[in-house]
């Protein structure tokens, strides 16, 4: 059982809000700036499209993968962390 | 396919029908949804050849439906309907057999389809005892069968080229026993086995989705049948052979079914009937244990083909109730395992059903007797089960022995290796016996003496004699003293003489070593084969083994020895590569830190890569791996200063040396800015400078403060900083440091006035190590009268290329000094 970073652990522990997108564990800087240019800049907006596409775990991960470039790491990460916050929240 | 002129609609359908179930397709999924269309359409492709007939087979499919073909045959309806019910069990069996080899149940339905729908053509078309048809469709299938690496040429059933890709998934297969089964079935059980069939498959449904794929194996029951028919025709005889030797394999295949499980999943079990293609009856066999190793989709085609018409002849031919018994529990265990390869299954439903779809529209013309068919496939497919588990046993046993294949060698190498040595041992001991009795034979040829009997005798106790004396005491003999035997004696040693062969005695004169030519020169006779007591013997050879085998123990000692000084060279080679490293990262670690205590932008670590790569040449990158690793280990287990963690860079995460070491900040600033160039206090002018250089000699003041300086070599520090300060003036020829000067004084001579005139004008009003610096002129004399080595000099000195024992950070320093002065001023 893989541990979650502290990054996951916030996010989860409340309503997102307007959160930034760089909220989301496995985004930093740099994937959501890349993110942000595509359109998601809020936290919301990403997790709108995790529910688009079924909260499906490999068609999210492409599409983060087509988006802004997030290694394997980093989507599984993004993944956990939306899942966590809807399987708390929604 | 188009896949970018799709719409969104169109993308959703497309989706759907591999049994995907889509969210909306919106602006920023499409692209994620076509590339999963690609790989759903990649994988049905490798499990059939016609994605478009999938959809076509699939439109087909749901309109016709069970039992709603119009055919003029009731055999295709039943088939239809059969193998639309049907198509649930076999689908996942089938989609097993497109994608999985491992799951047995597929290849196994599918041959029965195939059979099935052979038979039924043929039936249909020739009205030919029911027997026929099925062989035939088996001759064909043989034919096709044979071992093609790809299961369209397995399947290449003739025109009907969609009809033949199902064929070769399978569904093709499936009908094949189902028909031949029809065919086969004389009895009016037809419609029995039908309803079964049916029910079965109706039951299958429940487990997949592939309700097409039934669909299609109905339809390529028809085709497989059509197009068996035109085949048969020819083959009757052959037919009738096939048939009699289906039975057979038949019986030995269910005995190797029942054995298997269904592991591999029903393909095998179904595919059991390979009696069918009796001829390849052993091939099917063959072909089955080997599916399992190597997942060939022809190859799984075959079997099942062959399997097939061996069900179907078994159910038709034995105990009919007892097969549909049979069946039933096939089917269940079909079942079962589809069911539990039905998740593997899943993703070649798709595949599947397009196959069935193809299958259904070939299906129209179908007789009733594909109801037995299915029935007969489900009970193939069942045989199949235990098939897979002789399978998996073989493939197994393979794996083992294969295992053991390394250890076997080891041990018979070790068997030779021991057999070699007592063999060696066994003809040293050979070597030692007398050989004395050969030489005895040739006696008698030469002598013509009547006496020769005797003669041989008293030479024969002589020999032994002499041999046991010799044995004993390796020592001369006299010859036998007996009165009586002296003639013979004479004789006998006048033939010894004569014959020059070595008879095991030999004749010495008096004098040792000469040839005796005479009898009467003889004095001594020496055994040359000395007879040696049993332990005498063996003490000897013992001996000789013993130093035989030091000899080459001790070549095996001085060898390994060798091999170990060299080994050990090499690891302390190693191991000073490795320290080596080690410094040469920690150099650099530590000045990244102090440059990122200045800059507080940079962040304080370097990832671990971008170390070595900075550090290794890339010719040496291989090379160096080893020490490289040592070195990684060895700074974590060793250096407290560096500190090894996990930073993100760019977005992918590194592991990262940490300088850790708080810089000790008197000596961080000293060593920042000790002997360090730091720019001009004020430009020279006429006002502080002589206007002319005057003396080839300079006394520099101020350039460090004895007191505060620490370590050995500061003062050749200095010498290097004003060597490097002047580089561009090649003139100056001696430097002298002052230790002990309180004033920090540095004695510069120069080849003339003008370079020192150069220097003073580099070196004056500059600070240097946080002093103002000045240089004044000195007089040639006084200079000399100081340093009298001086006056020799007169080669020009350069900056640190000459200097020896300056350390690193010192250089490293003045490099930062030279890049810094810069800015600075």
């Amino acid at each position: 059982m893989s541990s979650t970073s502290q990054k996951h652990k916030d996010f989860v522990a409340e309503p997102m809000g307007e959160k930034s997108v760089m909220a989301l564990a496995g985004i930093g800087e740099v994937l959501g700036k890349r993110l942000e240019d595509k359109g998601f800049d809020k936290a919301y907006v990403v997790l709108g499209q995790f529910l688009v596409l079924k909260k499906d775990e490999e068609l999210f991960r492409d599409w983060l993968k087509d988006t802004c470039g997030a290694n394997s790491k980093q989507q599984g990460d993004c993944y956990g962390c939306l899942k966590e916050w809807c399987d708390a929240f929604l | 396919m188009a896949s970018t002129q799709l719409t969104d609609e169109e993308l959703f359908m497309e989706l759907k029908r591999f049994g995907f179930t889509p969210g909306p397709v919106t602006e920023n999924t499409r692209p994620v949804y076509l590339k999963k269309l690609k790989k759903l359409r990649e994988e049905q492709q490798q499990r059939g050849f016609r994605p478009g007939k999938t959809r076509t087979i699939g439109a087909i499919n749901s309109t016709t439906g069970v039992g709603s073909t119009a055919a003029s045959r009731p055999v295709s309806h039943d088939v239809t309907h059969l193998s639309a019910s049907r198509r649930p069990g076999r689908k996942s069996s089938l989609l097993g057999f497109s994608s999985d080899e491992s799951d047995a149940e597929s290849p196994l339905k599918r041959k029965g389809l195939s059979h099935s729908g052979r038979a039924s053509r043929s039936s249909s078309s020739q009205q030919q005892p029911k027997i026929r048809p099925a062989t035939t469709p088996s001759v064909a299938l043989k034919s096709r069968y044979d071992p093609s690496a790809t299961a369209s040429s397995n399947f290449s059933l003739g025109q009907n080229g969609d009809r033949s890709v199902s064929v070769g998934w399978g569904l093709g297969a499936r009908s094949g026993p189902d028909a031949e089964q029809r065919h086969f079935d004389d009895s009016g059980d037809e419609n029995n086995y039908e309803e079964e069939l049916e029910k079965k498959s109706r039951s299958l449904n429940g487990r997949s989705a592939s309700r097409l794929s039934t669909s299609k194996l109905a339809g390529d029951y028809s085709d497989s049948d059509e197009e068996e028919v035109g085949g048969p025709g020819a083959g009757d005889p052959e037919r009738e052979r096939l048939e009699p030797r289906r039975n057979h394999p038949k019986v030995a295949l269910s005995s190797k079914l029942t054995d298997r499980g269904s592991t591999i999943g029903g393909e095998h079990t179904e595919v059991t009937p390979p009696s069918f293609l009796n001829m390849g009856g052993s091939r099917g066999e063959d072909e089955e244990e080997d599916d399992p190793k190597r997942r060939d989709f022809g190859r799984l085609g075959d079997s099942l083909s062959h399997r097939f018409p061996r069900k179907t002849v078994y159910a038709s031919v034995t105990e009919n109730h007892e097969g549909k018994a049979g069946k039933n529990n096939p089917a269940s265990v079909e079942d079962g395992t589809s069911r539990s390869n039905s998740t593997g299954l899943r993703p070649r439903f798709p595949h599947y059903s397009s196959l069935s779809q193809a299958y259904r529209c070939n299906h129209s013309n179908h007789n009733p007797a594909a109801n037995h068919s299915c029935s007969q496939a489900v009970l193939k497919r069942r045989v199949s089960v235990p098939e897979d588990e002789l399978l998996q046993q073989f493939k197994r046993e393979e794996l083992a022995s294969s295992g053991s294949f390394s250890a076997h060698y080891l041990s018979m190498f070790l068997l030779t290796a021991a057999c070699l040595f007592f063999v060696l041992l066994g003809l040293m001991y050979l070597r030692m016996r007398g050989s004395g009795a050969t030489e005895v034979d040739d006696v008698s040829k030469y002598l013509a003496h009547p006496q020769k009997d005797v003669i041989l005798n008293l030479l024969l106790n002589l020999h032994d004699h002499l041999a046991l004396v010799a044995g004993n005491s390796s020592l001369y003999s006299v010859a036998g003293q007996n009165k009586e035997f002296e003639d013979f004696i004479h004789v006998s040693l006048e033939w010894i003489i004569r014959t020059g062969q070595d008879v095991g005695i030999r004749l010495m004169g008096p004098v040792a070593d000469d040839p005796v030519t005479d009898v009467s020169e003889v004095i001594w006779l020496e055994s040359t084969h000395p007879k040696m007591s049993f332990t005498c013997r063996f003490r000897r050879a013992f001996f000789t083994v013993i130093n035989r085998v030091l000899l080459i123990v001790v070549g095996c000692v001085w060898s390994v020895v060798c091999y170990m000084k060299y080994r050990w060279r090499r690891e302390e080679e190693e191991t000073r590569q490795m320290y080596d490293m080690v410094e040469r990262i920690i150099d650099v670690l530590k000045t990244h830190g102090e440059a990122c205590q200045e800059n507080q932008d940079m962040r304080p670590y370097l990832p671990i890569p971008h170390v070595r790569d900075s550090l290794v040449q890339p010719q040496e990158r291989k090379k160096m791996k080893k020490i490289w690793e040592r070195a990684e280990s060895f700074l974590s287990a060793n250096e407290s200063r560096i500190r090894t963690e996990t930073q993100r860079i760019g977005g992918e995460d590194f592991l990262v040396w940490r300088w850790i070491q708080p810089s000790f900040n008197c000596d961080k600033a000293s060593l920042i800015t000790s002997k360090v160039w730091q720019g001009k206090a004020f430009p020279l002018d006429r006002r502080n400078s002589p206007p002319n250089s005057l003396t080839p000699c300079l006394k520099i003041r101020n350039m460090f403060d004895p007191v505060m300086e620490v370590g050995e070599n500061w003062d050749l520090a200095i010498r290097e900083a004003i060597l490097e300060k002047c580089s561009d003036n090649d003139g100056i020829v001696h430097i002298a440091v002052d230790k002990n000067s309180r004033e920090g004084c540095v004695y510069v001579k120069c080849l003339s006035a003008e370079h020192s005139g150069k220097a003073f004008k580099a070196l004056h009003g500059s600070w240097f190590d946080g002093k103002l610096v000045t240089v004044k002129y000195l007089r040639l004399d006084r200079y000399h009268q100081r340093f009298p080595q001086a006056q020799g000099c007169s080669t020009p000195l350069k900056a640190s290329s000459l200097v020896t024992g300056v350390p690193n950070t010192t250089s490293r320093l003045q490099q930062h000094v030279s890049a810094g002065s810069p800015g600075f001023s």
